[in-house]
């Protein structure tokens, strides 16, 4: 029984690890850090994979446990190395797919984004992630006009980022 | 800026994150791996909260000292006191444990912080409470020595060293170091206790009181 769990687990896991990756990416500076984290939130996926009981999607409650794990529990480390070769690895965008401007503009967003604090960097993963704001209120445990304030003084945060 | 949110959106949707896809073998490996999640650490450290002080009464020297409260004429107080001080902390054991029971990754960030940080509250009180009761102790040594009226047979055991002493001397002498000891003591104990406590949650309280701030 345990070994079918573990299987069907890990299955979904590996399909769905670009959520993770994703969470990664945001919250962490260096390849260490990422993998880190990416361990972090497998075992906590894991240890609370028993109570899933699959009347939502795998990847709908994965969102959940990656973003306590990396706002709550995760214990950041202090390393930063190679920041700025971490960011250009991470979001290297393939150059025949978008006009130079658009690939600078994108280049800027994302630096921008790493730059918002843990929980607007949360809002903003869920926006991004195409999440309504009723899911969005749910999992950050807020209600749906905050979510809604909120994600407006993130866009002027960002655009105070991007022209200073 | 909404069009750049936009454009952002849908990049990061269509995004394979340039980083390697992790093989079905690794991440079963991680799964056994140990955590080392906040709530570990804090479960941690409590543990031993809970735990060490009660080793001071194994430290040869607080024996010994059992002996110096019977002359003192404090032991019966002593033992009553350590009745009720096991019952306090039994309580503060006890709630930890519900609290913590009720952590868990499931809920929603606002509530899963907030029961973080009761559960640590609850150790909080406890080292408050454990504080509070070295500076009675300190304080009720102190009382006991001054009204001590046979105060060098009080430490059989130093007789010869202390037969030069007036009691007088000896009393302000006892006091005095007593007191000192007591607030060095006290002091260096809170401020290792409360350096952990920062350290270990000031990122977890900026994004909770982040999170409230919103609701209000």
């Amino acid at each position: 029984m345990n070994k079918e769990l573990e299987h069907k687990f890990v299955t979904e896991l590996q399909d769905n690890q670009n959520i993770v990756h994703k969470v990664c990416t945001l919250y962490t500076n260096d390849r260490d850090s990422h993998k880190d984290l990416f361990q972090e939130i497998t075992i906590q996926l894991w240890k609370a994979y028993p109570k899933f009981r699959g009347d939502a999607k795998f990847s709908t409650w994965m969102y959940r446990v990656a973003l306590n794990t990396a706002i709550t529990l995760y214990r950041k480390n202090k390393r930063r190395i190679d920041t700025a070769d971490y960011e250009s690895i991470i979001f290297k965008i393939k150059a025949d797919e978008y006009d130079e401007t658009e690939e600078l503009q994108l280049k800027l967003m994302y630096k921008a984004v790493k730059q918002l604090n843990d929980v607007d960097k949360a809002l903003v993963f869920l926006y991004l992630e195409d999440k309504n704001y009723s899911e969005i209120s749910e999992t950050l445990g807020i209600t749906e006009v905050n979510a809604r304030v909120k994600m407006n003084r993130i866009k002027t945060k960002l655009r105070t980022i991007l022209n200073p | 800026m909404t069009d750049e949110l936009e454009l952002l959106k849908k990049d990061w949707q269509k995004k394979e994150f340039n980083v390697p896809k992790l093989s079905y073998e690794e991440i079963h490996k991680m799964i056994w791996k140990k955590s080392s999640s906040i709530v570990k650490w804090i479960l941690i450290i409590s543990i031993l909260e809970f735990v060490l002080p009660q080793f001071l009464y194994f430290i040869p020297g607080m024996k010994d000292n059992m002996q110096v409260y019977k002359n003192l004429g404090v032991a019966k107080y002593f033992t009553g006191l350590s009745v009720v001080y096991y019952m306090v902390v039994l309580y503060f054991i006890y709630q930890f444990y519900l609290r913590f029971k009720e952590i868990s990754v499931l809920d929603n960030s606002k509530n899963l912080m907030r029961k973080i940080i009761k559960t640590r509250k609850t150790v909080k009180h406890y080292v408050i409470f454990s504080l509070a009761t070295c500076i009675l102790f300190f304080i009720a040594m102190i009382i006991a020595i001054f009204l001590n009226n046979d105060i060098i047979s009080a430490f059989p055991d130093m007789k010869n060293q202390l037969q030069n002493f007036s009691p007088d001397k000896l009393k302000v002498t006892l006091i005095i170091s007593l007191a000192i000891v007591g607030v060095i003591f006290i002091c260096l104990l809170s401020l290792f206790y409360f350096l952990i406590y920062g350290l270990l949650l000031k990122r977890l309280k900026k994004n909770y009181s982040e999170l409230r701030h919103l609701a209000i």
